[in-house]
């Protein structure tokens, strides 16, 4: 808690973006330092001499509780607890990594492997995803991300394999960070070919009735939970064509996840068998 | 003569429909076979009977040019025309607009479908089930949606001020 007149700093790489913090407390920096590997848990890199294209500025106010946080410079907002401002600036550092990542592209997704067929679950925060994944993962399937579906060129997918943000355990809104393994889940470590996308969304007692995309119509769904698109569209466009030319893109709202997984896993295999 | 706009776009082709990202304001389209057609053939050369008669000659039968037409008006809607050509269907249902075009037709019809991109943030916003996920929910100071901060009120899931 002591504010010191200099500022700290702490450099890091993380899939090709450099990002800069400082602070002028030193044990903020140390504890941002600690989290930083469960915030992003690959491709990480502290760095001593990059040149950073993203900065954030943490200044704790003297003789308050309170710490500012800019992000290069623009948008300040003040915190009077340690704990979110830490929150915050984490879910930035993620989306700003997930806009600019090099070569990559990140959907905003829920992401297992199925014997080595990926299965990408698009979402927003609430709609489920992480839910879905658990379930997967009971059943027997590889973790490769409850946030983030990471593709590379080809269209393959790579492993994110952060923690699962669990609601429903503190409150209904509040995540718990919860362990793959708590679900007995092997984290997958090499990247796999997408062969199936769900576009779903949970209602009660509703049926998973699967629509198959055109791959137009599919790409535009995807579009909505695709963080670099305006940054990179062109890039963007060419990977998310490589994933429809190979994967099945389904459309359909769903009811609880213990009784569509099963659904879900033999639509798969039935797939696999046509193929 | 319609002329396709070729600045500022991310153009992707698929099998049988056309992708679009416009630069300039954050949307993608997405075409399907019919206008992605009709949009190759705006060279600004053509005029609209011709484009018809082209397609006529590619698809082997009857189109009627009303057809064309509604697709020039999606396209020029969309701001996917270097030039602007008046709306034929402007202002009208789509049941007065088939009327028109009338349903004896063998090439579907044209279709542009259009998104506006989100914004990083956006992608990884709430589903429709809560208010907010940002940490605040909106007309509530911050200080009551959780303890501890941001400080101020919240706005759209952000808390702005103090």
């Amino acid at each position: 808690m002591e504010a010191t007149n200099a500022f700290e700093v702490l450099k890091f790489e993380a899939f090709g973006v450099n990002i800069e913090i400082i602070a002028n407390d030193p044990n903020l920096i140390n504890k941002i330092r600690e989290v930083l590997p469960k915030v992003i848990p690959d491709n990480l890199f502290f760095r001593t001499n990059s040149i950073a294209e993203h900065f954030f500025k943490l200044h704790r106010i003297d003789q308050t509780d309170q710490i500012s946080i800019s992000r290069n410079d623009e948008e300040t907002f003040i915190y009077r607890d340690e704990t979110r401002l830490i929150e915050y600036l984490s879910s930035q550092i993620r989306i700003t990594v997930a806009e600019f990542a090099k070569d990559r592209v990140f959907l905003h997704a829920g992401a297992v492997s199925w014997n080595g067929s990926g299965i990408i679950i698009p979402g927003k925060s609430f709609s489920g995803k992480t839910t879905l994944v658990s379930e997967l993962i009971r059943k027997g399937a590889e973790y490769y991300s409850d946030e983030y579906a990471v593709l590379d060129k080809d269209g393959l997918l790579y492993p994110y394999p952060k923690m699962l943000s669990m609601r429903g355990i503190i409150n209904d809104f509040d995540q718990l960070d919860t362990e793959p393994a708590r679900f007995g889940a092997t984290i997958g470590t090499e990247p796999i070919p997408v062969k199936l996308i769900l576009l779903t969304s949970f209602e009660k007692n509703a049926v998973w009735q699967p629509e198959i995309l055109k791959p137009g119509e599919a790409i535009m769904e995807i579009l909505r939970d695709t963080i670099p698109i305006r940054y990179n569209p062109e890039f963007v466009l060419n990977v998310l064509k490589n994933i429809v030319k190979n994967a099945i893109i389904t459309s359909s709202k769903r009811g609880e996840a213990v009784l569509v997984i099963p659904q879900i896993i033999n639509f798969l295999e039935s797939f696999r068998e046509i193929k | 003569m319609p002329l396709a706009r070729k600045n500022e776009l991310v153009i992707q082709e698929l099998q049988d429909e056309i992708l679009v990202f416009d630069m300039k304001t954050n949307k993608a389209h997405c075409l399907n076979q019919t206008a992605s057609t009709v949009w190759k053939h705006c060279d600004g050369k053509n005029t609209v009977s011709e484009i018809n008669r082209l397609m006529e000659i590619h698809s082997g039968s009857k189109i009627p040019e009303n057809l064309i037409w509604l697709a020039i008006d999606q396209l020029g809607e969309r701001e996917l025309l270097d030039n602007r050509i008046e709306e034929k269907f402007a202002g009208q249902n789509r049941r007065e607009v088939l009327k028109k075009i009338g349903l004896a037709t063998v090439v579907a019809l044209p279709l542009v479908a259009s998104i506006t991109a989100p914004t990083a943030a956006l992608a990884v916003a709430c589903s429709g089930l809560v208010t907010s996920c940002v940490g605040c929910n909106p007309g509530v100071s911050c200080d009551e949606n959780g303890g501890g901060g941001p400080i101020g009120m919240c706005s759209g899931g952000n808390c702005v001020g103090d």
